[in-house]
C-alpha cells in the first residue's frame, strides 16, 4: 500500500510541474494567441538556471551554491530573459512563424547545451545538486511529499495568478489582441508591448516548471530538453482546452497519466510476446488519444468560458 | 519508512507468491520474484537489448530461478525521455516492488532514475550501456551507495585499444567522427589525449548529431586535415551514413571502429570492400572454452550473430543481477544484492558458463557457501569500487560471415595500457 502511495506522491509531482508548464503555455496561446512551438527552451533555461545556480562547484560554469529559493528565482529570472530576448526578435511574426521560430530557438537551446561543454556541462548535463529540505525531510518519501506540498503551492499560485490576470482588464486586453489587433490597436492599445509582456510572463512561469523539474531530480541534461517535451505540454493543453486555466490543469493530469499508465498497463497485461512492443504500441495509444481528441472535441475538455461573469463582454470575432 | 516500503514489497510477494500457486511452476516452486528493466524498446536497437536481458532470464528460469524463486522481469520502455525512465523505475520500484533494476541505456535516463529512484529507494541498479564518465565521479563521492553497476567497460579501455591500433599500423593523423551525446563526447575527449599520448596527431574531431538527413559537411570538415585514417565512434545508423559519405568523398580506408560499430547492419550497408582496413575495438570474452556459451546460444535462440551494440552488455547485466540475487538468497534487499556482486565475480572462484547449466552449477557452489567467477558474454567481469567493469579487450575486423579477431589483449596488457595513458 505504502508503494502505491509512494508512486501517487511521484506521479502528482510530476504532473503538477507539467501542469505550471501548461499554465504558461496556456497564457500564451490560450489567452494571447501566441504560437509557441519553443516551450522547452523556457522550461530548460529555468532548470539549467536553477541548477547551475543552486548546485555544488562542477568543471563547468555554475555551482554557486546559493540557497534552493533564489536558485529557483534566478532559474525563472533566466528564462525570462531568453523570452525578453527572443520576444524582442521573434514577436513580429504571426502564428506558424512565430511557431517556427521558436522551434528554431529551441533547438538551439538543447544543441547550445549539448555542445557547451565548458558552460553547462554538454552531454553529460548537470548534476552535484543538493536537494533542498533534506536535513530534516530525510531522502525517501517524507522528502517526496514535502516537495510535493511545495509545487502544490506553486501550482495554486500560478493558477490564482493566472485566473485573476485573466478577469482583470489585461486578460481582457490579450484576448483582444488575440481576437483582432487592429481593432485594439485602434483604440490605444500597444500590441507589440502586451505581447512581449505575455510572452515573458508565460515563459517565466515555464522557467518555473523547469526550475522545480531540475529541484526534483536533481539533474539536468540535454535529453530533457529535446522538442518532444514542447510536443508533450502542447498535447496536454489541447486536451484539457485552450484559453481555460482549469483544463490546462486537468490536461497536464490526464496527458502524463495517459503516458505513464499506458506503459505501465502494458508491461503488466500485455502477453509476453508482445512486451518488447509495449513502447511501441504505447506511442501509437497516445498519438491515437490526440488524435481523437482533435477530431471529436477540438475546444478541449475544458472548453474556454469568456464573459460567464461579466454578461456584457462576448467574444469578438 | 524503509521498513514500511519493505512491507509494502512482503505483501505484493505474497500476493505474487499466490498467482504462483494458482499456476503451478514446473520446478515445483511457489514464489515468483520480479526484476525490473527500464530500457528503449521504441528504439531500433533498443529492442534486441531487452531481448536478450528476457534471454539471460528465460536460462536462468530453466536453472530453476534465482534467491530461490522463478523469475519474472518486467520490462519498461524509456522511450528514451528521462522523465518516462524516471516515472517506469518509480512505478517498478514501488508498484512491483523489485529490488533489482536493468538498465538504462542513455546515462541522460540512468543517471537521474539513479539520483532519484534507485538511490534513495536502496534498489540495486545494473545498466548494461550507459557510459557517462559521471557515474564513475558520482560513486567517487559514494553518492551511489554502491548500488550502481555497469557492465559497459568504461571508455577508456576503448580508446586506449583505439590508440594502439593507430600506433601499431604506423598511422600517424587520424581524424575523429564521434556521436555527439555524453558517450561520444567522452570518447572523443578521451581518445584524443590517448592518441596524442601515442604521438599520433588528431587532425580534426568532428561532432555528429543524430538522425540528420547528410553528414556530409561535417565528413568535409574531417577530411580537410587529410588524415591517414579516421576514428569513428559512432552508432551504426549514422556511423553507415558517415562512412559511405567519407569514402564517397574519397576519404581514406584506414578505420578504426568503437565497439558501437561491430553491427552486421554497418558492414552490410557499407559494404565489406571498404572495410578492409577497418579495425575495431571491444571488451572481450576471456580465453577459455566456456566462453563461446553465449554465442552459442544466442544463436540457437535467435538464429542470427550476437553483433548489436550492447548485447552482450545487457546479458552479462542480467545474468549478474541474477547471479547476486542467489547468492543473496530469498528475500534480499537491494543492498543484499549488491554487496553479493563479488560473491559471483571473484577471480579465485570457481569458473562458470554463461548459460543454463552455468547457472546451475553456480547455485550449487553458492548454496555450499563457495564463490563462483562468471566467465559472461563480455569476459571475466569485474567491478572495480565504482561499480565500473574492466575486462579484456580485443581488436576486430569484419570477416565474410563474422567478426575476425585480429588480436586478443589479455587484462594485464589492457590494465598496462591503461595506466600508460
Amino acid at each position: 500500500m505504502i508503494g502505491v502511495i509512494s508512486y501517487l506522491v511521484f506521479f502528482a509531482t510530476v504532473a503538477s510541474i507539467l501542469a505550471i508548464a501548461v499554465l504558461g503555455l496556456n497564457l500564451h496561446w490560450g489567452y494571447t494567441g501566441l504560437f509557441n512551438g519553443g516551450v522547452v527552451a523556457f522550461f530548460g533555461a529555468g532548470a539549467y538556471g536553477t541548477l547551475m545556480l543552486g548546485g555544488a562547484p562542477q568543471p563547468h560554469l555554475g555551482g554557486f551554491e546559493w540557497p534552493w529559493i533564489f536558485a529557483l528565482i534566478g532559474g525563472v529570472a533566466a528564462a525570462a530573459v531568453l523570452a525578453w530576448i527572443v520576444g524582442l526578435l521573434t514577436l513580429r511574426l504571426r502564428h506558424d512563424y512565430l511557431a517556427i521560430a521558436t522551434f528554431g530557438v529551441a533547438v538551439a537551446f538543447e544543441n547550445t547545451m549539448r555542445n557547451a561543454q565548458g558552460f553547462a556541462g554538454g552531454a553529460q548535463g548537470i548534476r552535484g545538486f543538493e536537494r533542498p529540505f533534506r536535513e530534516f525531510a530525510g531522502n525517501g518519501l517524507g522528502w517526496n511529499l514535502l516537495y510535493l506540498a511545495l509545487v502544490l503551492v506553486a501550482l495554486v499560485a500560478t493558477y490564482l495568478f493566472l485566473e485573476r490576470l485573466a478577469r482583470a482588464p489585461f486578460g481582457r486586453l490579450l484576448r483582444a489582441i488575440r481576437e483582432d489587433e487592429e481593432a485594439a490597436r485602434s483604440l490605444g492599445k500597444s500590441p507589440a508591448r502586451i505581447r512581449l509582456t505575455s510572452f515573458v510572463t508565460g515563459s517565466a512561469i515555464m522557467g518555473l516548471a523547469g526550475g522545480l523539474y531540475g529541484t526534483f531530480y536533481a539533474f539536468v541534461s540535454p535529453q530533457d530538453v529535446l522538442p518532444i517535451l514542447t510536443f508533450q505540454i502542447w498535447a496536454m493543453l489541447i486536451v484539457g482546452g485552450a484559453g481555460n486555466n482549469r483544463g490546462a490543469v486537468a490536461g497536464a493530469f490526464l496527458i502524463w497519466g495517459a503516458w505513464t499508465a499506458s506503459g505501465w498497463g502494458l508491461s503488466r497485461f500485455a502477453p509476453v510476446d508482445w512486451q518488447l512492443y509495449a513502447g511501441s504500441i504505447q506511442w501509437v495509444l497516445i498519438g491515437s488519444v490526440i488524435v481523437g481528441m482533435l477530431m471529436w472535441r477540438p475546444e478541449g475538455l475544458f472548453p474556454e468560458r469568456v464573459g460567464e461573469d461579466r454578461p456584457q463582454t462576448g467574444r469578438t470575432t | 519508512m524503509k521498513k514500511l516500503l519493505l512491507g509494502g514489497a512482503a505483501l505484493m510477494a505474497l500476493s505474487v507468491g499466490f498467482t504462483g500457486v494458482t499456476t503451478g511452476s514446473a520446478q515445483a516452486q511457489q514464489c515468483t520474484t520480479k526484476i525490473g528493466a527500464v530500457l528503449p524498446t521504441s528504439v531500433d536497437w533498443g529492442r534486441p537489448i531487452a531481448e536478450v536481458a528476457q534471454f539471460a532470464v528465460d536460462q536462468v528460469n530453466a536453472a530453476g530461478g534465482a534467491g530461490g524463486c522463478q523469475i519474472e522481469m518486467v520490462l519498461r520502455d524509456t522511450q528514451v525521455d528521462p522523465k518516462v525512465g524516471v516515472d517506469a523505475a518509480r512505478a517498478l520500484v514501488d508498484l512491483d516492488g523489485v529490488e533489482v533494476l536493468l538498465g538504462a541505456v542513455s546515462s541522460g535516463v540512468s543517471m537521474p532514475i539513479l539520483t532519484s529512484v534507485t538511490v534513495p529507494s536502496e534498489t540495486m541498479m545494473m545498466s548494461c550501456c550507459s557510459s557517462s564518465t559521471a557515474f564513475t565521479n558520482l560513486a567517487e563521492q559514494g553518492e551511489t551507495k554502491g548500488l550502481f553497476f555497469r557492465t559497459f567497460a568504461t571508455t577508456g579501455v576503448q580508446a586506449a585499444v583505439g590508440a594502439k591500433v593507430a600506433a601499431d599500423q604506423g598511422w600517424g593523423k587520424v581524424a575523429i567522427l564521434y556521436k555527439n551525446d555524453d558517450w561520444g563526447q567522452d570518447m572523443a575527449r578521451i581518445i584524443a589525449a590517448d592518441f596524442a599520448e601515442a604521438g599520433v596527431e588528431v587532425t580534426g574531431s568532428v561532432a555528429l548529431n543524430d538522425a540528420q538527413p547528410s553528414y556530409r559537411a561535417e565528413v568535409a570538415q574531417a577530411l580537410s586535415g587529410q588524415p591517414d585514417a579516421i576514428y569513428l565512434a559512432l552508432y551504426p545508423a549514422e556511423g553507415t551514413m558517415a562512412v559511405r559519405e567519407w569514402i564517397g568523398l574519397g576519404g581514406t580506408q584506414n578505420m578504426i571502429m568503437a565497439n558501437s560499430l561491430k553491427s552486421d547492419e554497418f558492414k552490410e550497408n557499407v559494404g565489406l570492400q571498404y572495410l578492409a582496413h577497418a579495425y575495431g575495438t571491444d571488451t572481450a570474452s576471456p580465453r577459455a572454452e566456456s566462453a563461446d556459451a553465449f554465442v552459442e546460444a544466442y544463436r540457437a535462440r535467435f538464429e542470427a550473430e550476437p553483433t548489436g551494440p550492447g548485447l552482450a552488455n545487457s546479458y552479462d547485466a542480467a545474468m549478474l543481477a541474477l547471479l547476486a540475487m542467489e547468492a543473496a538468497g530469498e528475500g534480499a534487499t537491494g543492498p543484499q544484492i549488491a554487496a553479493a556482486i563479488p560473491r559471483v565475480t571473484d577471480p579465485e572462484g570457481t569458473p562458470i558458463t554463461a548459460d543454463t547449466a552455468g547457472f546451475a552449477q553456480a547455485k550449487e557452489v553458492l548454496a555450499g557457501g563457495g564463490t563462483v567467477m562468471y566467465q559472461g558474454a563480455t569476459g571475466n567481469v569485474r567491478f572495480d569500487a565504482n561499480g565500473d567493469v574492466s575486462a579484456p579487450a580485443v581488436i576486430w575486423k569484419f570477416g565474410e560471415s563474422t567478426i575476425e579477431e585480429v588480436q586478443y589483449l589479455p587484462l594485464e596488457e589492457v590494465n598496462a595500457i591503461m595506466s600508460d595513458g
